[in-house]
């Protein structure tokens, strides 16, 4: 009997779905979906969309100020654009598009700090770090709870992305995507799992460590995903019956290996069965994904082309004299042109409603991506913090503007994709980005205008979601990076005003410029 | 005989030596010839195969090249990179973790690999144990899910997991097409969780608490990963079918059988590379490939073909070298091509490598400190503290010469803990991190390298030859080589309860010249190998 259903021959997906009733198949998207021209249009239909971004820099080192090249010299609307912010302007993407002016979407907040040990009597304050650096401060800077002393690499609490999944991506087909532009971690011996994850699930309350979720760093491997589910857009019968056929064969061979987890793990140990529980489920819930029917493409929505293969691995970065000149292509997998594959892809997956969260790691914390072919100086982005006036601030700034280039253009097509009611994505969008470190004091030795520092940090904010107010120069001294954060999980409808051990938001993000 | 070593290092709070046994005395607390204690059987749990062992495994079962796990997954956690790299090795179970895009990179090696075995007429043939009669030729897939399912699955498959993957023998009936279904059945196995993971239920063992005695086949996979890297072969799984592998001399003899094998050779390559940390090498390709032969080739001929005392890895007054490697390193250039040559300078033994000289390297240089860490972490086994939170590991003193950095850190606070590893550095400091010889700091002839390091608490040393005479004297190295290929055995970061195996094993390499097979032997022969205890250490 089931050889029989698992071949059954079906005309069409849509059909046959439709056949059975709304009723009878788990769709609940596509409550959101199926009529989407009344869904959405019916005021406060649109979904929230959220996505937190991640730059694997700080803002300086070195004797050049922050000021020179980042913080704008006045605060509120019409801020300055120095080096760093120079993208928001407008500007030409890898692939030849151009996209416009997005300063007046994108709100800049400095003055940002997340609190460390050594000024706290060698405690590690609520929301803060140890006095060392890099990875110590992932876990107040995305899940807002402090890293205890001696700890790293991890989230002590569940992240922002995964709080508004959890509220928000219920109903959607992918309740949170992960995505990496940075295409390795060049180091061959390093892990990908500490460095390159910005998602952590909740581990049990605040201060349990909870599991990493990896990102994809395949833009292929995103697309496919992506796109699996939507109706093939094929008018000819052969390539209909060809499609549906791979479809089943699919699913099927999915069943069969569900199959083996049910039976697997009724026979494990109990500490076997815990450990392996996320990877069951995920083989769960892939069966359930690619058995579910794709949005109508409708409105802005409509299934991208194949981008085509990933561009190739650089190879780990060397570092032996003059035998590995920078100028070769070493430590860098043309992260340009993913960068702007994968945003595209966001884009496209939030105005079907794919996913309403999103995380982004543009490059790796203490990243060792080779900076060459980006802006020409001979360093990797870790190095470019640590080479005192080499590089220093100048070259920190080039490298954030790379960064923020592909921040703005994705601001910008959000700008200028239309919901099924005719406001932009961008008014139910709220989109931050966030750095490793900001410039000023090394707590671990008391050195200062370092780049191993969390005083002097910066958010970047966009996106009109909870009436938020945009493009706005807003000075936060003492301010934590985590309330950026907290502004735009209260834009998508996220209550409590809080994320891990930090409270309260950008108060001008709603009320306008302080006067 | 080895010596059990407990370093004391006063002055450097937390610097942990060679841990002794738990009597505290040398004693192991299981007497050889004594029942076994629950206590000291090493805990395990299930284990998810390395990037590097599915590319192994999908060569053996499907003769396929494309290391597909190494292109499609993420890398394996060997912790984090850097100087306090306790666990070299990449297979820890306990870090393993799942998510979706782990889910989905398995689904598309598993789809990639049974396209690219399906797609060759004569691969394709070599796994079906019969020939189709036609596409609806039931009896031959079923042939080919029981043959091929024992060597995936590294068990019999049962009659309902038969069932579960004969199901999509109506794919092959609906396309006429015999093939698809083997397509089918192999894209299934090679995403089931039974292939990617090496469960061991086993049976509980009688008057052991929580410990349970592996089956035949759970024993075969044990053996097949800790001495290839890979898979059982049809012979191993025909011992486990025929109970073989319970006994010692069992496993004893099948083990010997397998160091005979090619994949021995690389999978005792893979060890030495990841414990020593050149698994990866900051050199140009023509430089590393020509290293890697040089380490391999003294491998080879010392553990393998000679089976010589081991520590003559570290003690080979001669090398195999290539005339540009040769050039290179500024030693003797072997007649024609690659070959043998004896050193003439203060060089000997693997830590005279390229490839060793260049691990814990950083910035583009050695470092005194790295390599001190090295040498007691990796090569002594000790532990050794972080950095106080007060010090900044990345801001060096400002100094002109490297000697001058060193006497700055022996100085004061820093001088604490430096003095321990500074001065090894020094010793190794005249090889610069691509083997070659240096008298002085690069492009500085004022600061002169003179070479003379000491370990503090052990002795004094120039050069790799010397180190190595220095360490297998105070007989640290030896029994840290045991502790490593135990550490590897049992693939997770060292607890309490593995030092009875580390002891049992050093204790039957009393006297000189131990060789490396017949530790292996010993690992695979040992009844704490066939043991284990449950891991209760996972939360709920």
């Amino acid at each position: 009997v089931k050889e029989d259903a698992m071949t059954k021959k079906s005309l069409s997906r849509r059909a046959v779905l439709r056949g059975i009733g709304g009723a009878a198949v788990a769709l609940p998207f596509l409550e959101i979906m199926a009529d989407s021209s009344t869904a959405r249009a019916g005021g406060g239909g649109i979904p929230k969309r959220y996505l937190v971004c991640v730059a694997g820099s700080s803002l300086g080192s070195g004797d050049v100020d922050i000021d020179e090249t980042y913080v704008p010299s006045t605060v509120g609307f019409d801020y300055d654009l120095k080096t760093a912010l120079a993208p928001f302007a407008g500007g030409t993407l890898p692939s030849g598009a151009r996209y416009g002016d997005v300063k007046s979407e994108i709100s800049v907040i400095t003055g940002l700090r997340i609190p460390w040990a050594a000024m706290n009597g060698g405690t590690v304050p609520a929301g803060g770090r140890p006095d060392n650096h890099h990875e110590t401060m992932v876990s107040p800077l995305l899940s807002g709870v402090r890293t205890p002393n001696g700890e790293s690499t991890t989230c002590f609490g569940p992240t922002s992305d995964q709080i508004v999944a959890d509220a928000l991506g219920g109903g959607t087909l992918f309740p949170s995507l992960q995505y990496c532009v940075q295409a390795s971690s060049y180091l061959g011996g390093g892990g990908l799992g500490s460095r390159a994850t910005i998602s952590y699930r909740d581990g049990g309350g605040l201060g349990a460590a909870g599991a990493a979720i990896r990102p994809q760093v395949s833009p292929r491997a995103a697309w496919e995903e992506l796109f699996y589910n939507f109706e093939d857009p094929s008018e000819d019968p052969a390539e209909v019956a060809r499609r549906d056929f791979d479809r089943r064969f699919r699913q099927s061979i999915i069943d069969v290996v569900r199959t083996q987890v049910d039976r697997l793990q009724t026979r494990l140990g109990r500490p076997d069965q815990i450990r392996l529980e996320q990877h069951f489920d995920e083989i769960r819930d892939l069966e359930r994904r690619i058995a579910e029917l794709g949005p109508e493409v409708v409105g802005a929505c409509a299934p991208l082309p194949d981008p085509g293969a990933d561009p190739a691995f650089g190879g780990n970065r060397a570092q032996v004299g003059d035998e590995y000149p920078y100028d070769v292509n070493n430590g860098y997998s043309n992260e340009d042109l993913r960068a702007e594959v994968l945003n595209r892809l966001i884009k496209m997956a939030f105005a079907c409603d794919l996913t309403r969260s999103v995380s982004l790691m543009y490059s790796h914390f203490h990243s060792w991506m080779n900076v060459y072919e980006l802006v020409g100086r001979e360093s990797d982005l870790h190095e470019l913090g640590h080479s005192g006036n080499t590089h220093g601030t100048r070259g920190q700034a080039e490298m954030l503007a790379w960064h923020y280039k592909h921040f703005a253009a994705l601001v910008d097509d959000l700008r200028n994709t239309s919901e099924v009611d005719g406001t932009r994505l961008l008014d139910h969008a709220a989109l931050v980005m966030t750095h490793e470190g900001g410039y000023g004091l090394d707590p671990s030795d008391g050195s200062v205008k370092r780049s191993h520092s969390t005083e002097r940090m910066a958010c970047l904010i966009a996106g009109r979601a909870g009436g938020m107010i945009q493009g706005q120069h807003v000075s936060m001294p003492g301010g934590h990076p985590a309330q950026v954060l907290v502004t735009a999980m209260r834009a998508v409808g996220i209550e409590g005003d809080r994320l891990g051990e930090v409270e309260g938001v950008v108060p001008e993000i709603f009320d306008g410029p302080s006067t | 005989m080895i010596a059990l070593v407990v370093v004391s290092l006063a002055g450097c709070q937390g610097i942990i030596g060679d841990p002794p046994s738990a009597s505290g005395d040398g004693t192991p607390r299981t007497p050889a010839g004594k029942a076994l204690v629950a206590d000291d059987i090493p805990v395990s749990g299930a284990r998810r195969l390395s990037r590097a062992e599915l590319d192994n495994v999908l060569f053996d079962l499907l003769g396929s090249t494309s290391r597909l796990g190494t292109a499609h997954l993420p890398e394996d956690d060997q912790e984090r990179e850097g100087m306090f790299l306790h666990w070299p090795f990449d297979n820890a179970y306990p870090k393993q973790t799942a998510d979706k895009v782990l889910v989905l990179a398995f689904e598309t090696i598993a789809d990639a690999a049974a396209r690219e075995v399906v797609g060759d007429e004569a691969k394709r043939a070599s796994i079906v144990p019969c020939a189709p009669t036609g596409a609806d030729d039931a009896a031959c897939l079923r042939a080919f899910v029981e043959d091929f399912g024992l060597r995936a699955f590294r068990r019999p498959l049962e009659a309902d997991e038969i069932d579960n993957f004969m199901r999509l023998h109506a794919f092959a009936v609906e396309a006429d097409d015999f093939w698809l279904g083997v397509r089918a059945v192999l894209t299934a196995m090679l995403q089931s969780v039974d292939f990617l993971y090496r469960v061991e239920i086993g049976t509980p063992e009688p008057g052991l608490s929580d410990v349970y005695r592996l089956n035949d086949f759970e024993i075969a996979s044990r053996m097949s990963f800790l001495l290839w890297g890979s898979a059982p072969d049809d012979a191993l799984l025909g011992a486990a079918r025929d109970g073989l592998l319970g006994a010692r001399d069992g496993r004893q003899a099948e083990a010997r059988r397998m160091l005979e094998d090619g994949r021995a050779i690389a999978q005792v390559d893979r060890f030495h590379a990841l414990w020593l940390g050149y698994n990866q090498l900051p050199h140009s390709p023509e430089l590393t490939t020509a290293m890697r032969e040089e380490t391999l080739a003294l491998l080879r001929r010392v553990v393998f073909e000679e089976d010589r005392p081991y520590v003559d890895i570290f003690r080979s007054s001669e090398t195999y070298v290539s005339p540009m490697l040769a050039e290179h390193y500024g030693i003797p250039t072997p007649e024609g091509d690659a070959g043998w040559v004896t050193y003439d300078d203060g060089r000997g033994g693997i830590l005279s490598h390229g490839t060793v000289l260049a691990a814990f390297a950083t910035g583009g240089d050695t470092s005194l400190t790295r390599r001190g860490v090295y040498v007691r972490e990796r090569l002594m086994c000790q532990t050794i503290p972080p950095p106080p939170l007060n010090v900044n590991a990345d801001d060096i003193p400002e100094t002109n010469c490297k000697s001058e950095m060193m006497e700055v850190h022996q100085e004061g606070a820093c001088g604490g803990c430096h003095r321990f590893m500074d001065p090894i550095g020094w010793g190794l400091e005249n090889y610069d991190l691509a083997g070659r010889f240096r008298a002085h700091d690069e492009g500085k002839p004022e600061c002169v390298i003179d070479g003379a390091g000491s370990i503090d608490g052990v002795g004094e040393f120039t050069g790799p030859a010397e180190l190595a005479d220095l360490l297998i004297e105070d007989g640290s190295l030896e029994r840290c080589a045991i502790r490593q290929v135990v550490r590897y055995a049992i693939g997770r970061e060292e607890r309490p309860e593995d030092e009875a195996l580390v002891d049992e094993l050093v204790e039957a390499r009393a006297g000189d010249g131990w060789s490396f097979l017949d530790l292996l032997v010993d690992v695979v022969a040992s009844d704490r190998f066939v043991l284990a205890r449950r891991d209760e250490s996972v939360s709920e």
